[in-house]
């Protein structure tokens, strides 16, 4: 990969820090130190014993150094402490109920929508929330859909009264659903349809021309981004980010420039604050995604990856890290292994690509999310080393979302974002028995832990 | 045939003689025409010095055939032309009988229209020979239904009109006829086709004469096809639907029978035409046969059963894919009518499209041409038909490739000359030379089944229909003297030589030993004993030892050592749709008791293999979840490699799929199914009372005329009522689809109302909330471990419901309802112990030994102990522990799975693909020149080679996950 770009000067120079981070919780300015467990620190080895300080919601020290006073002594007698666990591609938040239209916000019309943002539709309240975090989830990147171009993620903080509070990073990606390159090969339908139908010859020429149109789109964002420093605005947040903070009315029109809100949400991936993030399954269409954005300059990273495995060379040359949604997807080709979805992460892992994992974004893809470590589990079984099932679901969707300096492993400086698991997290069979996020300790109830309590204590029938 | 001498024959009759001879009583006679019209040719021939092949196996050379009044009068060498005869001279050319093609589809006459709205009767005892289920109409209350069905008498379901006759609308196409004498056929049998019942076919000669006289017979057959009409919502709308209709009907043509000769009932009997028109079916002395389209091979097993169970005589109308289970075809044995339309490789947009070209759609490719020779070797009786070709010109080229590939030039004259006769009830008349048959022949330059020759004349009721010299059609051209012309350069050169496999081969059985010993393995029992380690010894397919290793073993033993590795029963999956043919669902009516998944089990499913790759070996195969009494299911082992009916667990008990909630009302199937009984969880509670209050007056009426000595007429059989009078009587278990308390509790109410305990409640979200009223009903609960929020119905799922049960005593299962979860419901049982910590032993249990008592087959399986079935699976860990994995699967003593067996499997698959990958792309013709008849003829062709056989089909209606698809119903 190229080295970095100088960027100019930061945004947060030019926002109140609140804006993009989140505000910060008030009821944590004490130290803790966790006792008794077995430290896995994901991005070093695993310490059996070893405490862990905790100080104004970070992580202020490890093993021998974590010795010194504190305010408060956790014990957690052998059980695992893992950094808090990241869904990296999901609708958490979006969606409650999916088979219900009204409860659904993941999809929006047309076809480039940059100026969608995941963040400001997101219900704090969602009683999905809860139970991803019974299972150890901390964090959560809520994904856009519709369209080519749907607009940004954000990145979520599971703890919060608002979702200023929750939106850790209310830009953490511009996703790119990328034209599919296989072909509909069903005849030409007699009745209805009849005039929708198109050879393989013309949905090659459709793609083709799709992929013209994603160019050109970019070259006006390019173009519309040179005539708005030109005006002298290069170092002006785009406009959703001004509006968002409330501070002062956003800049519309300057030097006869005018802003137009769609071309602004192309700006942090032209600036590569942010990566695109390309949504593409077969081998073809992440081939052709990837080289787009290479070519293109931008930070990449492939979301979906089906047959990821079978390009890995490209991925792991380019340093493109995956999302990968298809463990438990059947295999696409009947020449395939039972197994080869299984297996990919593995493949991938040797190439040299981080690898990630998520439940997708379809109709279970924010109720299941506690089951995001099975997949990685699942990969394991089938020859990825743990360590990197255990990265997969914490430190790589932390450097994905550009914040591995605050989440992801366990080590000093970061957050104080961890859970503390029964055994192994990538064993079902564990629970998860403390979370906290950010220094806070969170509790682990939810509607289902309600229910439960609940009807288990049901008075037994008279016999 | 010297050109030039002979005046052309081929006379088109002016109208007026066509009418007169249209009512003339006999095509023998030979009126003289009115003035002013041409006059009619003699009717005396005699063809010379030809070679005569009167029928396969009969082959004179220099032979004549005398013609007279357009039947055979002599044929033999060395024959005297008769006195006053039209000599032709044939030497050098070929006389065959006159070619019949088989099955020619052509459209039915009419085209049914709804019928105006009738009160569906509900109650009442007349209401038992057409009850809910049995009234196609019932899709909504009078004035509100969606699709009220066909007017008229008949059957009120539009697919069924068995007294449609082609022979009554008959008119020559003069366009088909002619294409046809082309390829030299003389005849032809022609099929509706529309709908189920389709109606009768007739025989027709190709010439151009009066319907009167080119009708050889009529009624030649009755024409059944399991294909729905298509875009209606009324019933069938399924495969297993279509069945179904297909066994109602031939249960009610009996009992119509029997009811008209028994007039003395109570009620007058139907005028009903369909049911008339299926009499002949079932003549004692001599049937009508049956022609079944059944689209797939499975289904032609299906229907070759289905012709036995009702007494009919039937022939099939190939798919093309019977090269797929040539070991069905020796059961069958029933003839088969061969289209020849093969696919062929398309040209496609670039090289890397061709990586995408499943294996299954290049093998059948490559396996067409195969297909008749494979029908044959089975000892299957073949007529050979044009019906399917993209272009019928194709007809010639591609019985070459046939008999290229083993078809034997007998046996392909047979298929197109006494094969196709017989099968018309026309054997007396044509389909050999022979004297006092009819003079039918086709005149060939050379040999039919030679690329290079040319149909010359085909002679039709006497009268000879020929062709243009193909020397006049060569100067045409403009070829160059160098013999380098197009047609020389592009002669194969190479015999196409077969690359695909069966895709049998790989598949099945890789190691049956007549004993085998698992040693030092973890062996999770299912039964008291718990978790034990030690070994396990099958006999002959039978558990004979859990525990410690027997002192002795018999011979040939194949020792596993199993050290640090787990043993666990046989995964049973209680709740699956992944291996079922067609659609899930019979979704059309309220009550569809009477569909068999039985009927549609689909042994070809790639979910097979991938299941036993997780250690599932026996599965319950539901129907879906859309009416409240949905269809019949069916329990399966995973006997990879065998047929439908070997896959079959013989003894497990029958059961039926009922459901409840969201589903059944069509709360989730969008804005226009609003019509249907019921829309609301009381009705689904009304609509269960009716129908078992029905059945029960339908076995009271069965039980009064057993009773009363079999006097008076037998009640109607009914086969969805039959059904809910097997769950009355305690013989079939009811699978009931259920998520809300209220409504669990209300459904357990009514059914112990009705005397009947219900087998299991699946799914069961809510179970945990009336866990103990579930259990002192004593049904079983088959749940997910986990699901919840993807509908309404589920915002108060719990993954600790099946821990809850558990602990209140309710048998609890986990099952998949997903061909992606199904491998890996070992995972799934993990999570009774992470939720609710139900003990590992009994965590597995949900998976192994709990579905099979609530399948009632525990005597067989779901268990490591002394006496079931050898079902077993074998892990590298845990079963529980996520980094497990299963190794092998065993069913019966058989090893069905072995995980180190897979990389050599795969191996050959990719070469397999590899290899016709390269054969097709050499193949696939040059992308097409811009030709303004072109792209028809390109989709049509292009559809054929991507067109996936049913057992493959994906989407299409087919859903792997019922529940989840429902909600997915309601998108756009």
């Amino acid at each position: 990969m190229k080295p970095l770009p100088s960027l100019p000067t930061p945004l947060a120079a030019l926002l109140p820090l609140a804006a993009l981070l989140g505000s910060p919780h008030s009821s944590r300015a004490d130290s803790l130190r966790l006792e008794g467990a077995i430290v896995h620190t994901v991005s070093g080895p695993s310490l059996t014993n070893a405490p862990v300080l905790l100080r104004d919601g970070r992580i202020a020290a490890v093993g021998p150094d974590a010795t010194g006073p504190a305010d408060r002594v956790v014990q957690l007698d052998g059980l695992h402490l893992f950094p808090g666990l990241i869904a990296p591609v999901t609708v958490l938040g979006l969606v409650e109920i999916d088979g219900l239209r009204q409860a659904r916000d993941t999809t929006e019309v047309g076809d480039y929508t940059p100026d969608v943002h995941a963040w400001i539709a997101i219900n704090p309240d969602s009683e999905l929330i809860p139970v991803a975090r019974a299972n150890g989830f901390t964090h959560a990147h809520a994904v856009p859909s519709g369209g080519t171009v749907a607009g940004h993620s954000s990145v979520l903080r599971l703890d919060g009264w608002t979702i200023e509070d929750m939106a850790v990073k209310r830009v953490s990606g511009l996703h790119v659903y990328w034209p599919s390159f296989s072909l509909d090969v069903s005849p030409r339908p007699q009745g209805p349809g009849r005039d929708n139908w198109k050879s393989p010859e013309d949905q090659v020429k459709d793609r083709e021309k799709k992929l013209r149109e994603i160019d050109e789109f970019v070259d006006q964002a390019v173009a519309y981004d040179r005539a708005r420093t030109a005006a002298g605005l290069g170092q002006a947040p785009p406009i959703a980010l001004q509006t968002s903070t409330g501070k002062r009315p956003p800049l519309v029109e300057t030097n006869g420039f005018k802003v137009v809100p769609a071309w602004e949400g192309m700006l942090p991936v032209l600036r590569r604050d942010e990566p695109a993030f390309l949504h593409a399954e077969d081998a073809r269409q992440i081939e052709s995604a990837v080289s787009w954005a290479l070519r293109r300059g931008f930070k990449a990273v492939l979301a979906g990856g089906r047959d990821a495995a079978r390009v890995a060379p490209l991925l792991a040359t380019n340093k493109v890290p995956v999302v990968y949604e298809h463990v438990f997807t059947q295999p696409p080709r009947d020449i395939d292994p039972y197994d080869v979805q299984f297996t990919a992460p593995s493949v991938l892992s040797k190439a040299g690509v981080e690898v990630s994992f998520s439940e997708g974004t379809d109709r279970f893809g924010a109720s299941s999310i506690r089951n995001i470590p099975y997949a990685a589990a699942q990969a394991m079984a089938f020859g990825l080393p743990r360590a990197e099932a255990w990265r997969g679901i914490t430190l790589y969707p932390a450097r994905l979302l550009g914040l591995s300096d605050r989440l992801g492993s366990i080590e000093p400086g970061k957050d104080a974002t961890l859970i503390a698991v029964s055994g192994d997290i990538l064993d079902i069979r564990a629970n998860v028995r403390r979370l906290w996020i950010a220094g806070r300790e969170v509790p682990l109830e939810s509607r289902h832990t309600r229910l439960y309590d609940k009807f288990k204590a049901r008075p037994l029938p008279k016999p | 045939m010297s050109q030039g001498v002979l005046p052309s024959t081929r006379v088109l009759l002016p109208l007026a003689a066509a009418i007169l001879m249209a009512l003339a009583p006999s095509h023998a006679a030979d009126p003289i025409e009115p003035p002013g019209f041409t006059p009619r040719p003699t009717t005396l021939h005699a063809l010379i010095n030809a070679r005569v092949i009167a029928k396969p196996g009969s082959d004179y050379s220099n032979a004549t055939v005398v013609i007279r009044d357009g039947l055979i009068e002599a044929v033999g060498p060395a024959l005297q032309p008769p006195q006053g005869s039209r000599v032709w001279d044939l030497a050098g050319l070929v006389v065959y009988p006159g070619f019949i093609d088989a099955h020619v589809v052509r459209p039915s006459s009419t085209t049914p229209t709804p019928p105006p709205a009738q009160p569906p009767s509900l109650d009442s005892l007349d209401s038992l020979a057409s009850g809910v289920a049995s009234d196609p109409r019932f899709l909504g209350v009078p004035g509100q239904e969606q699709d009220p069905g066909l007017p008229g008498p008949g059957s009120a379901i539009p697919d069924v009109t068995p007294q449609l006759r082609l022979a009554d609308a008959y008119a020559p196409d003069p366009k088909l006829n002619e294409s046809l004498r082309e390829l030299g056929f003389t005849a032809a049998n022609l099929a509706p086709d529309r709908g189920i019942f389709r109606g009768l076919g007739v025989a027709v000669a190709l010439g151009n004469s009066s319907p009167n006289r080119s009708i050889l017979r009529a009624d030649t057959a009755q024409h059944v096809s399991f294909s729905p009409l298509p875009g209606r919502e009324g019933y069938p709308n399924s495969l297993m639907g279509a069945i179904a209709v297909v066994r109602q009907a031939g249960l009610d043509a009996r009992w119509h029978r029997d009811r008209k000769a028994q007039p003395q009932g109570s009620t007058p009997s139907d005028f009903n035409t369909a049911l008339d028109a299926l009499q002949p079916l079932i003549d004692p002395q001599q049937p009508l046969p049956v022609t079944f389209d059944p689209g797939s091979i499975l289904m032609a097993d299906r229907a070759a059963r289905l012709a036995s169970e009702l007494g009919w005589s039937a022939r099939i109308l190939a798919s093309g894919h019977e090269w797929r289970r040539p070991d069905l075809l020796t059961s069958i044995a029933l003839p088969f009518i061969v289209p020849l339309n093969f696919p062929s490789a398309p040209k496609l947009p670039s090289d890397a499209d061709w990586d995408a070209v499943p294996l299954d759609l290049l093998r059948h490719w490559d396996w067409a041409p195969e297909n008749p020779a494979v029908l044959r070797r089975a000892g299957i009786e073949v007529a050979l038909t044009t019906t399917g070709l993209p272009d019928r010109k194709d007809f010639r080229r591609n019985l070459r490739a046939a008999i290229d590939r083993g078809l034997a030039e007998p046996d392909a004259l047979a298929a197109l000359t006494t094969i196709p006769a017989k099968l018309c009830g026309l054997s007396a008349q044509l389909g050999s030379i022979e004297p006092g048959k009819r003079a039918f022949l086709t005149v060939v330059d050379g040999s039919y089944f030679a690329p290079t020759s040319h149909v010359r004349a085909v002679w039709i009721d006497g009268v000879a229909f020929q062709f243009p010299s193909p020397r006049h059609d060569a100067k045409t051209k403009t070829a160059p003297a160098d013999g380098t012309n197009a047609a020389a350069k592009a002669k194969p050169a190479e015999p196409d030589k077969r690359v695909a496999r069966n895709p049998l081969t790989g598949r099945g059985i890789l190691t049956n030993p007549p004993a085998v010993l698992v040693r030092h393995a973890t062996l999770w029992t299912g039964t008291t004993q718990g978790v034990v380690h030690g070994s396990l010894l099958a006999v002959r397919g039978r558990i004979v030892s859990v525990g410690p290793e027997p002192p002795a073993l018999p011979g040939g033993t194949l020792v596993i050592d199993a050290h640090g590795l787990h043993l666990s029963p046989g995964i049973i999956d209680c709740h699956s749709h992944s291996m079922i043919l067609g659609a899930v669902n019979e979704a059309s009516l309220p009550s569809t008791a009477m569909v068999r998944v039985a009927d549609v089990v689909n042994s070809e499913s790639e979910n097979i293999h991938q299941q036993l790759a997780g250690g599932v070996t026996a599965v319950n195969l539901l129907h879906g979840s859309a009416n409240p009494i949905g269809g019949q299911n069916c329990v399966i082992k995973l006997r990879d490699g065998q047929p439908p009916s070997g896959l079959l667990l013989a003894d497990a008990p029958p059961g039926i799929k009922f459901a409840l909630g969201e589903n059944v009302k069509q709360s989730n199937a969008g804005d226009r199914n609003t019509t249907r009984f019921p829309q609301t969880r009381m009705g689904v509670g009304t609509f269960y009372i009716n129908r078992f209050t029905t059945a029960r007056h339908y076995a009271s009426e069965w039980q009064r005329w057993r009773a009363s000595g079999q006097q008076g007429p037998q009640p109607r059989r009914d086969l969805e009522l039959d059904a809910l009078v097997e769950i009355l009587e305690g013989s079939r278990l009811v699978h009931c689809h259920s998520y809300r308390q209220d409504e669990i509790l209300a459904f357990l109410r009514t059914m112990e109302g009705f005397g009947v305990r219900v087998a299991t409640l699946q799914h069961i979200l809510e179970g945990y909330k009336v866990a103990d009223e579930i259990a002192r009903h004593g049904a079983g609960a088959s749940a997910f471990a986990d699901w919840w929020a993807y509908k309404f119905e589920v915002i108060d799922a719990i993954p600790y419901a099946g821990s809850i049960m558990h602990q209140r005593g309710v048998l609890v299962s986990f099952n998949s309802d997903s061909s992606d979860h199904a491998r890996r419901l070992n995972l799934e049982a993990a999570k009774a112990v992470k939720y609710g910590q139900t003990p590992e032993p009994d965590a597995l249990r949900f998976v192994t030994t709990n579905p099979a008592r609530q399948l009632r087959i525990d005597a067989r399986v779901g268990a490591l102990a002394q006496g079931l079935d050898a079902d077993f699976a074998l892990w590298s860990g845990n079963p529980l522990d996520s980094s497990s994995l299963c190794l092998e699967t065993w069913i019966e003593g058989a090893r069905y799975f072995a995980r180190a067996n897979e990389p050599a499997r795969v191996a050959a698959l990719k070469d397999e693909h590899a290899a016709l990958v390269a054969k097709a792309r050499k193949s696939a013709k040059p992308a097409d020149k811009p030709d303004p008849n072109g792209p028809a003829k390109t989709d049509a062709a292009r559809a054929l080679f991507f067109q996936r056989a049913l057992e493959h089909a994906r989407g299409l209606g087919v859903v792997e996950c019922q529940d989840c698809e429902a909600s997915a119903l309601a998108r756009p």
